[in-house]
């Protein structure tokens, strides 16, 4: 940009307008965060009943065995069933909407289709459980050790979140998702010890997946205030008395 | 001389509707929040917006909740470049010669 063009782009300039209202909406994020944590508190209610079945098979207990049994297979539906429900995504949209509250909503899908999901990007999802799938029966086999799980997830998820991002034409801070998480797979290879080991093993795969999402929702909702500031700032400079201007009269109309 | 639509010259609607050739669809609080007006004058200018034909009100129900959307119509973003095709072309008009 040079000083001329800088110069012309002063507040109440159209350019800077649009371009603060579409990084604005590609940065509204509380949406991601409503479904992470839906998403987080069905892992975790998984993963309690599995955990409780594990301990109820060693220790020899039916009874606790048949109701953590029950209570996994409940939390199982439960989580499909929400995922694909329509009650699922008008909740999510309802909380969105509370959370935001008076700043109400705005939407920019770019020049993407609005229509139903492509065949090919619904593969890719099928292809991801099935390799993580593979991944698990090798460590199960000892084929592959646990602690290189997370890099073996990486050589699949960092080029599926980017093909994502790119399709959804999401904001700058979508990517510190797959960036913090191919980092974390090549220093898991390269043998820095940062992995969790013991009983908190699993631990490797649970905290990139959901901690470096998280990083990433939190960084797209501290650029969505930075941006709507600047979008109010450039919109409202020259409104006659900047918050209000004057009633409009038959005299402003053709 | 060049006219300028005077629906669209009117600093507050050419705001909103400049904010409306950015994003596919925003709501009366998401405008309330970006320009600061009051409902009541908020309203007026997206009658009057809507009225002229550049701006389209979808209402919906989420739930149970109402929801209403503007988005700009195709008619709303031509008229808008033709707008600015006008202002720039009564910027570059020169002054009357001094006798």
């Amino acid at each position: 940009m040079t000083d001329r063009d800088r110069q012309e782009m002063q507040a109440g300039d159209p350019r800077l307008i649009v371009q603060w209202a579409r990084r604005y909406a590609k940065s509204r994020t509380i949406s991601f965060l409503v479904q992470w944590v839906f998403i987080v508190a069905m892992v975790v209610c998984i993963g309690i009943a599995a955990s409780l079945t594990n301990m109820a098979y060693k220790g020899g207990n039916m009874v606790l065995f048949t109701i953590s049994v029950v209570a996994m297979s409940l939390a199982i539906l439960a989580f499909t069933w929400f995922s694909m429900s329509r009650w699922g995504g008008e909740l999510i949209w309802q909380i969105t909407q509370w959370l935001y509250g008076e700043e109400g909503y705005v939407a920019y899908l770019g020049d993407r289709d609005n229509g139903p999901t492509p065949w090919w990007l619904t593969a890719l999802g099928g292809g991801l459980v099935v390799y993580h799938l593979a991944g698990a029966l090798l460590v199960s086999f000892n084929y592959l050790q646990l602690k290189y799980m997370q890099p073996f997830s990486a050589a699949y998820m960092v080029p599926f979140l980017a093909i994502m991002i790119v399709y959804q034409q999401l904001g700058f801070w979508a990517w510190v998702w797959p960036v913090l998480y191919a980092l974390h797979g090549a220093l898991l290879v390269a043998g820095v010890p940062i992995a969790f080991t013991g009983q908190w093993q699993l631990l490797n795969m649970v905290v990139p997946v959901f901690g470096y999402g998280l990083a990433a929702i939190v960084v797209g909702h501290i650029y969505s205030r930075f941006a709507l500031k600047q979008l109010q700032r450039v919109t409202r400079s020259g409104l006659p008395g900047e918050t209000e201007t004057p009633p409009p009269s038959e005299d402003d109309t053709p | 001389m060049t006219d300028l639509d005077r629906t669209i010259h009117e600093p507050a609607r050419l705001r909103i509707l400049t904010i409306l050739t950015g994003v596919d669809v925003s709501d009366f609080n998401f405008l309330l929040t970006a320009l600061g007006l009051t409902k009541g004058n908020l309203s007026s200018h997206m009658d009057k917006l809507e009225k002229a034909g550049y701006v389209k009100v979808t209402k919906s129900f989420n739930g149970r909740v109402p929801h209403t959307e503007f988005s700009i119509t195709e008619e709303g973003r031509a008229a808008l470049n033709q707008y600015w095709e006008n202002l720039d072309a009564i910027r570059s008009l020169k002054p009357p010669q001094e006798p």
